[in-house]
């Protein structure tokens, strides 16, 4: 009797693990071929193509690494990013770029995919605002391909423009070139994440949605 | 009832048990909350939205110093063992609930099991308050039935 469920509990496991091993190769094999395909298409995909809020000259550079459908970038545009932008963006002093790194669920790619197409009629920042006023739960269908096309209708963008660069696909490459980039290049495994950098190279990194306090004093250091 | 915690809380022992399970629970959960941020230096913070999650750690944190180390004290007068693995099952309920969908514990788990792990991570992000309500109810109901049973079995053993 105790042999049996040794036997069960080991078989058990066994399928587990397998089980385990499969998914992540799959998913694993997914992203590869993700960035093949970016690689594939011969384009020249670099970070200077990501909108930019605020001044080009400005002596640092926020960069945010988010996740449209990620509640705590939600709790840090809320409550802390206005108060930057008033004070750090529009005085000239800093700007802020954000680096998409889509990984809650397919949406956020597509969110991630429309905010570019967008970027195309000059709405970047006002579909990402957008994006982020209008974000629910994750994965509850908030931001699937029919929102993403009724937020652009509702900003005024030409819909059928939008649609077109939508259903090509045609920032998929972009946005698997940021997603690479946020985790390679700047080591992100969770969003929100901050680096923020002066023009002398010296960077600070935030990991999460800290408050304007911590803002105010590492961008202070930094200017 | 008051007599029970006047009983095990008599002892400082018990005292220095229950608060050490406190911030042995409360420190973690914050962390993973992001409440507490320790990079580029040490920084506490709750939004408005976030204040209920906030005071649900708190009481869980209570709840679970309480319910552990009531069961510490029963254990050791009577040698059963079976309310402390009650009361470790809701704290492990209402701690597991805590991570952000997009924290580095979540990250890992949907990079690792893809969809399966997004959806999991999702469930516990979206029913947090829910989960943590259930679970500081299971505590609640360990920590009833042991000043219950404490009450009873210490009149036995007098």
């Amino acid at each position: 009797m105790a042999n049996t469920k040794v036997i069960a509990v080991g078989v058990a496991a066994v399928i587990l693990i397998v089980a385990v091993i499969a998914y992540a190769s799959s998913y694993m094999s997914d992203f590869d071929n993700v960035q093949r395909s970016s690689q594939d298409e011969g384009q020249t995909i670099a970070l200077t193509d990501v909108p930019v809020l605020g001044s080009k000259n400005a002596g640092v550079t926020i960069v945010e690494i988010g996740d449209y459908q990620c509640p705590a970038c939600k709790l840090w545009f809320d409550n802390t990013r206005q108060d930057i932008i008033e004070n750090y963006i529009e005085t000239g002093k800093a700007n802020l770029v954000f680096i998409d790194m889509p990984f809650i669920g397919a949406d956020s790619t597509s969110a991630a995919e429309a905010t570019y197409c967008a970027n195309d009629q000059g709405m970047y920042w006002e579909y990402h605002t957008t994006l982020y006023q209008l974000q629910q739960h994750e994965n509850d269908g908030w931001a699937n391909i029919d929102r993403l096309t009724a937020i652009a209708f509702n900003l005024g963008l030409d819909t059928e423009q939008f649609n077109e660069c939508m259903i090509s696909k045609k920032y998929f490459s972009q946005i698997s070139f940021n997603k690479q980039k946020a985790s390679t290049d700047f080591a992100a495994n969770s969003t929100p994440t901050f680096i923020i950098v002066n023009t002398s190279g010296t960077a600070e990194r935030l990991i999460g949605p800290h408050p304007y306090s911590t803002f105010e004093k590492v961008l202070d250091s930094l200017l | 009832m008051n007599n029970t915690f006047e009983t095990v809380y008599s002892n400082y022992t018990y005292i220095l048990i229950a608060i050490g399970i406190f911030f042995l629970l409360f420190f973690p959960l914050i962390t993973i909350s992001e409440f507490l941020f320790f990079e580029p230096f040490i920084v506490f913070s709750i939004y408005p939205e976030t204040t209920l999650s906030f005071l649900l750690i708190v009481i869980l944190s209570f709840f679970s110093a309480l319910a552990v180390s009531m069961n510490i004290y029963r254990v050791k007068l009577i040698k059963k063992t079976k309310k402390i693995g009650s009361s470790i099952i809701g704290t492990i309920i209402g701690a597991s609930a805590g991570a952000c969908s997009c924290g580095p514990i979540a990250f890992s788990i949907i990079t690792t099991f893809g969809t399966a792990g997004s959806i999991a991570s999702s469930f516990l992000n979206v029913y947090e308050i829910p989960i943590r309500l259930t679970s500081i109810g299971i505590l609640g109901v360990v920590i009833f039935v042991t000043t219950k049973s404490l009450s009873r079995e210490c009149k036995i053993n007098l």
